[in-house]
């Protein structure tokens, strides 16, 4: 047995991958330094997989959420955003159109609908009914002569 | 910063660069690929199942927006890792992820662990030797300071090498090498303690 054996730090150093010639061949040769870096490196594999257990078991718990399903209302609405320009170019493009676009000819038989309308309405403001024409002359005379006119009126009565 | 040194980047496109950023691209495989490691890591650090799922989408969406950013130096896996420590760090700082960490109690969940542990074809005798052991490995690692569980975590669960550490962490791979040796003092000093 190497009564010379590898230090704590260079215990480490194997396990950490940091291996010289020396300590390789130490190793070979030493019973004691081999038990005790196979029980770091044992409890180190323990460690590990219990760690790895121990997450893939919380992970299975939980519903994979990718970032996709945030982004998939973002696409639906750049599909929406994408299919609205057409139309709103179409309606832009229509919009000139509609505001120089002289209003259409009147048909003649409106026009002439129209006039006889407005003859009649003159002729609704103007013609008084027979029966009281005496009337309008005494209005349209002034109030002395309407004072006059409705005195007349009495005595006659 | 060896490693960073190691790692020059001219800034020509090489088609290594293009097809990572192909793939960075592809969000959904990138999560297929890489979810389970981080979320590992980022559970093993911060021991909050929601906390770590919330750094884990964090995480593939910072890397999504960042992905142009991507200057190809390291493997993707690696960049993911440096983004969730950053995260992870962001996390452990605040004061109500301090709270809760003086409020629970790692004893009990480090017994829980190694209830669950799985160890088929070992006789009843064997099993509580593993378990025990189990107990005094991860208590000791949950006592190491921040930085320091991180690193061991990269190593020895991940089973990173030390330049790659070094990058996601953002140290020299001296320090690095530092924390790993002080950790598994740690943990052998637990190992050699009698019940």
């Amino acid at each position: 047995m190497n009564s010379n054996h590898l230090s704590a730090w260079e215990q480490e150093e194997y396990v950490l991958d940091q291996r010289t010639p020396q300590m390789l061949r130490h190793l070979t040769e030493c019973d004691e330094c081999r038990a005790a870096v196979a029980q770091l490196e044992h409890g180190l594999g323990v460690y590990r997989k219990a760690a790895v257990e121990w997450s893939a078991e919380s992970l299975a718990t939980r519903p994979q959420q990718f970032i996709t399903a945030k982004r998939q209302p973002i696409l639906s609405l750049r599909w929406a955003v994408a299919a609205m320009i057409p139309i709103v170019l179409l309606l832009i493009a229509l919009l000139p159109f509609r505001v120089s676009s002289p209003r259409p000819a009147q048909p003649a038989a409106q026009i002439s609908d129209d006039a006889l309308l407005d003859q009649v309405d003159e002729q609704l403001s103007v013609a008084v009914p027979s029966s009281m024409e005496s009337l309008t002359h005494l209005v349209s005379t002034g109030s002395g002569a309407a004072a006059k006119g409705s005195k007349h009126l009495v005595q006659s009565n | 910063m060896e490693a960073l040194e190691q790692l020059n980047y001219t800034g020509e496109l090489s088609p290594l660069r293009d097809r990572m950023i192909a793939e960075l691209e592809d969000v959904n495989t990138l999560c297929v690929t890489y979810r389970s490691r981080i979320y590992r890591y980022a559970l093993l650090s911060l021991k909050d199942p929601d906390l770590a799922e919330t750094v884990t989408q964090d995480c593939f969406l910072k890397a999504f927006k960042a992905r142009n950013e991507f200057r190809g130096d390291c493997s993707i896996a690696t960049w993911l890792t440096r983004i969730a420590t950053n995260l992870i760090r962001d996390c452990t700082r605040s004061r109500k992820f301090q709270f809760w960490k003086t409020a629970s109690s790692t004893a009990l969940e480090a017994g829980d662990i190694a209830d669950r542990l799985r160890s088929p074809g070992i006789s009843p005798e064997a099993s509580l030797v593993v378990r025990e052991k189990l107990v005094k490995v991860w208590d000791a690692v949950d006592a190491l300071p921040d930085k320091q569980r991180s690193v061991f975590v990269l190593r020895f669960v991940e089973e990173m090498e030390l330049p790659e550490i070094a990058i996601a962490m953002g140290l020299h791979v001296g320090t690095i090498k530092s924390h790993l040796h002080r950790g598994l003092a740690a943990v052998r000093k637990a190992m050699e303690k009698k019940r």
